[in-house]
């Protein structure tokens, strides 16, 4: 009914539109101002490569989109297979999520080249790193969503004697897919990135090889384009999922970006057994994959090869030297990074409360952001900020930035209405309804922001140091992939993915604490 | 068809202790207790007293920590098996993805009874929902939401319904005609229906034994039968013995905390 009445009213320019006007309006204005000191192309220059390039540009796209695709099917049906085995055995859920965690920690940088070898030519590499890229964001919020439902729908199931099955088919499978949507959602630019991370490991055709060729000639203007319609199929694939979720009208779930911690309950002694059961399968699995495929041990390393490498082998204190140096690189621009981005969405965020007319407008702008993948981002960034520290500094702050912006928003948004009713009732103003109501109700939904920035954050930057700044771990990365030093590479990829693993769980604890202080229920799941 | 009376309801020595920061908490004191087949009977008592525990304990949806429970012979669980249980929860507790027939059909599936969907839409126009089938829950009203609720309990001709304070949530009118309109579909087939509810009113109005229990842990303080066809003045006198005895037990629970 209410569809057919928005039909006959004359379309009038929303908040969206204004919003995406003033940014192609700013960015055109900047590539003018700034066109001598930086190297920034304009919507029109770009409009114009991309008028005298269209037989290249679909040719690669649709090669681009069919990888992208074919990765993102089999990813999420992966965390598809991964939440319903979770969902029928509760008790496998620490294990199966640390393990989850850590495959989604792997280093891209990495990963490429090493599929590269295993693979040979072909779509094989880009395939599984959109695959890697997707499965980790749909895993989450479709754990959250497989427990969504209420007690009482669970009673009725074991009222007539029905068992965790019919729980799961009946209960759960429904509840779940608003999640379920809301997981592809982020998950269909996170294909794109992840396919376009494949064709940069020497593929012969697609976005990442035009991206490639395109900035080491300096082609400012085909850098940009290329950059541009990549973000503009993320963006169109992040909004057909999006009406997809709302054309099924189901309720849409809350803020969700990550799995709250729910169980901290069970004590300190019972986490550390998981976590290191975890580590004790993880190592068996890698191990065993490789026998099990029997591959040459040339370059697909197992766990004694990188022991003997790092501690038993007489050079093994100049290769941890040469590690422990890349990793402080890294850290350096990383942590940095890390700390601008969050700070500043959180900030753009609160700021906004309290300009509500400008954060309607910023909203659809940052979401439709948020959907562009970092190696689209991270070239133009290099080309206009430079090779060193600001460059690289940047790319991960806004590889952060948008996706907290978005979240504090939301979570901002949570405040219950009540309580901004009895604040009204004593008059209270703006900075202490922000303090007293809205910071509060931000909290979980940041930290869930700050905890998937984690892995992010550590993408963002590997990426830019394989791409430009030619320093850290993720041109350590780059460099003994090309050199085929796979002991070295190998040690590089099992750092970055324990320690991003690591460093999630660190953020997942102050999350722990200052969620119990501020807003308890949260933790009661 | 239906059996001409439903199972008898058995707790010999039934408690329950929940384990909550470390310390037992004791929801229902060991009661013995016999409902008789076919009758209604409605538990009253303060809230939190632990009714709804010995309720979900007769569902089988809890354990009792001691003690058993026997319905007819069987076990709850047995009985949850057979399909010959159903109860309807505070909260409608419908599935909004499946509309109205849908709901009440997923009673007949899950209780591995032929889906007969005449005979669904047949019960939806006993409770008053005709031309509602199709529609999903969120477009219907608390009060038709509980209807739909309690149209999934009777499809599957059950002989044993709980009911656990289902017109809680409902408006003071609203649950006035239900109270009205709906008992008159169970009271027909016989069953054995327990009702949780802390209203004195609801609870004369439609048992023919109302027990009170006091304040936790949950122990019987009165034991009262209804008799039929209770004139207005009778049924007065009955509301102040049940109110009375609720204030009692209330009384003798504060002077145990002291």
């Amino acid at each position: 009914m209410s569809a057919g009445f928005a039909r006959l009213r004359p379309w009038t320019p929303g908040p969206a539109t204004w919003g995406a006007v003033a940014s192609l309006m700013l960015w055109q204005v900047a590539a003018w101002a700034l066109a001598g000191s930086y190297m920034l192309a304009g919507p029109i220059e770009v409009a114009g490569w991309i008028a005298t390039h269209p037989g290249l540009l679909w040719r690669a796209l649709l090669v681009t989109l069919g990888n992208a695709a074919a990765g993102f099917v089999l990813g999420n049906l992966a965390a598809v297979v991964l939440a319903a085995g979770i969902a029928l055995v509760p008790r496998a859920r620490g294990v199966i999520g640390a393990l989850a965690l850590v495959v989604f920690c792997l280093p891209l940088v990495a990963t490429g080249p090493i599929l590269r070898v295993l693979y040979g030519p072909g779509p094989g590499p880009q395939i599984t790193l959109a695959a890697l890229a997707v499965y980790y964001t749909t895993l989450i919020p479709l754990l959250v969503g497989l427990r969504a439902a209420p007690a009482s729908w669970f009673d009725l199931i074991r009222l007539y004697g029905r068992g965790e099955w019919t729980a799961l088919v009946q209960v759960r499978l429904m509840a779940a897919l608003p999640y379920l949507l809301a997981g592809l959602q982020i998950a269909a630019p996170a294909a794109f990135l992840g396919a376009m991370v494949g064709e940069f490991t020497g593929a012969e055709r697609g976005l990442g090889v035009l991206t490639l060729r395109a900035m080491r000639g300096l082609d400012v203007e085909g850098t940009w384009a290329i950059a541009t319609l990549a973000a503009a199929v993320s963006m169109l694939a992040y909004a057909s999922i999006g009406a997809l979720a709302r054309a099924t009208a189901l309720p849409r779930p809350e803020v969700l970006s990550a799995l709250p911690p729910a169980e901290g309950a069970r004590g300190w002694t019972r986490a550390l057994l998981t976590q290191a059961l975890s580590v004790a399968i993880l190592l068996a699995l890698w191990w065993a994959v490789m026998e099990a495929l029997s591959l040459p041990r040339f370059f697909a390393k197992r766990p004694d090869d990188l022991w003997a490498f790092l501690v038993s082998a007489p050079m093994a204190a100049d290769n941890r030297a040469i590690l422990l140096a890349a990793t402080a690189q890294t850290l350096a621009y990383a942590v940095p990074g890390y700390l601008a981005g969050l700070v500043l969405g959180a900030g753009l965020a609160l700021g906004l409360t309290i300009l509500p007319g400008v954060a309607a407008v910023i909203l659809p702008v940052a979401v439709a952001l948020r959907s562009v993948p970092i190696v689209t981002t991270a070239p133009l960034i290099v080309l206009a900020l430079g090779r060193g520290a600001t460059g690289t500094i940047t790319i991960v702050a806004v590889m952060i930035f948008f996706p907290a912006l978005v979240a504090c928003l939301q979570g901002l948004r949570q405040a219950p209405g009540q309580v901004l009713d009895v604040m009204a009732t004593y008059g209270a103003g703006r900075a202490t309804r922000l303090w007293q109501a809205q910071m509060p109700a931000m909290l979980p939904a940041f930290f869930a922001a700050a905890r998937m920035s984690v892995p992010a954050a550590i993408l963002g930057v590997t990426v830019a140091e394989w791409l430009a700044t030619g320093t850290g771990l993720g041109n350590l990365m780059a460099l003994t992939a090309s050199t085929s030093n796979y002991n070295l590479l190998w040690s590089a990829v099992v750092l970055v993915a324990f320690g991003s693993a690591l460093g999630y769980g660190a953020v997942g604890l102050v999350e722990r604490w200052a969620l119990a202080r501020f807003a308890p229920e949260q933790l009661r799941v | 068809m239906a059996e001409a009376t439903g199972p008898e309801i058995r707790c010999e020595g039934v408690s329950k202790r929940f384990m909550a920061k470390g310390a037992a908490v004791e929801a229902v004191a060991p009661l013995s207790l016999t409902l008789a087949g076919g009758q209604t009977t409605a538990l009253v008592g303060p809230s939190g007293c632990g009714k709804s525990t010995l309720l979900r304990m007769i569902a089988g949806l809890e354990d009792p920590s001691s003690g058993e429970i026997t319905i007819g012979g069987q076990s709850p669980q047995e009985l949850q098996r057979a399909g010959a249980l159903a109860m309807a929860f505070q909260d409608p507790s419908l599935l909004p993805w499946r509309t109205v027939r849908g709901n009440v059909g997923l009673a007949l599936k899950l209780a591995r009874q032929p889906v007969d969907w005449a005979g669904v839409d047949a019960m939806l126009a006993r409770v008053g929902l005709e031309g509602f089938e199709a529609a999903r829950p969120a477009a219907l009203s608390g009060g038709m939401r509980q209807r739909v609720a309690i149209a999934r309990c009777l499809i599957t001709r059950p002989r044993l319904l709980l009911l656990d304070e289902p017109f809680g949530a409902v408006d003071e009118l609203t649950r006035a005609r239900l109270n009205a309109e709906l008992p008159p579909l169970w009271r027909a087939s016989g069953t054995s229906v327990v009702i949780v509810t802390h209203s004195v009113r609801e609870a004369v109005a439609l048992a023919d034994r109302v027990v009170v229990f006091s304040s936790r842990p949950a122990q019987v303080v009165a034991d009262l039968e209804v008799p039929p066809d209770l004139s207005r003045s009778a049924a007065e006198d009955l509301r102040a013995d049940v109110s009375e005895a609720l204030a009692q037990g209330w009384d003798r629970a504060m002077k145990a905390a002291e």
